[in-house]
């Protein structure tokens, strides 16, 4: 007994756990996970699917169909149009039919540069809502 | 002898308390281990259309090339157009809350970019954009 109690007593002065360790994994952790967090700063448009069938089978003159073909040539109501000028045709077509969706049909062998172009004058004509019609053609 | 008492006291207490430097540093770990999202990178440089109206996109998670000569490239690798929807099924499962951004070469066809929003819908994800530069 005797022998004992001092005993205990130094084993709680020495019972204080040793933090450094420790301290140099969870050191070492959160520099990884500052080091590998990416924050990948990517800007681009939605693109717009609309999920419901109803939305896809509208009548055709609810929306804007803007046609691209395989030669990247921009059509709005079968009239070739200059791609400087589609967003004043939109603009003009959206003032005539505000409820009306861009639908942009585009050929397989366009360029997505012409894709990107029209969307982004929609978006500028102030139609935010564009589905591209993904069927054959 | 006092002098020496009392010396010896401050320096027992110069012992800095760690805890609360202890508890910051977790709480940056949690934070940092939470918000880590590994983004996949396809690994090919794409030449960005420009698009004025461009936003940022916060929850891109999967990030899918259209290269210039239509070669599809996810988390580094060429991937088959056939096994797009694969591919994208894996990575969105290690992930369900990101979104998809497909970066599409100036120069890509149409076709490839279909494929890979086709490919995207079927494996369930809604949320696609296009990426794009606005300068």
């Amino acid at each position: 007994m005797r022998k004992h109690l001092p005993q205990i007593g130094v084993d709680e002065e020495e019972n204080e756990i040793n933090l450094t360790p420790m301290l140099d994994v969870v050191f070492i952790m959160l520099i990884f996970f500052i080091v590998t967090a990416s924050f990948v700063k990517e800007i681009g448009l939605d693109v717009n699917r609309p999920d419901a069938p109803t939305t896809e089978v509208k009548p055709e003159d609810a929306n804007i169909l803007v046609t691209i073909d395989a030669n990247d040539d921009v059509f709005i109501n079968r009239r070739l149009v200059d791609p400087r000028a589609v967003r004043a045709n939109i603009e003009r077509l959206h003032a005539e039919n505000p409820q009306g969706s861009v639908v942009i049909q585009a050929s397989k062998r366009s360029t997505n540069k012409m894709l990107v172009t029209v969307m982004d004058a929609s978006r500028q004509a102030g139609v935010y809502s564009i589905s591209i019609a993904d069927n054959e053609r | 002898m006092r002098n020496k008492q009392t010396a010896a006291a401050g320096e027992e207490e110069n012992e800095i308390n760690l805890t609360p430097m202890l508890d910051v540093v977790f709480i940056m770990l949690i934070f940092f281990i939470v918000t880590a999202t590994f983004i996949k990178e396809p690994g090919v440089d794409v030449d960005r259309p420009d698009a004025l109206t461009a936003e940022q996109q916060f929850d891109a998670a999967i990030l899918i090339a259209i290269s210039g000569s239509d070669e599809i490239w996810i988390d580094r690798k060429q991937v088959d157009s056939r096994s797009v929807r694969d591919a994208i099924e894996r990575l969105h499962l290690e992930n369900p809350r990101g979104g998809i951004v497909i970066q599409a070469d100036e120069n890509s066809t149409h076709e490839q970019l279909v494929v890979v929003m086709e490919a995207a819908k079927q494996a369930g994800v809604s949320n696609v954009a296009i990426a794009s530069t606005n300068d």
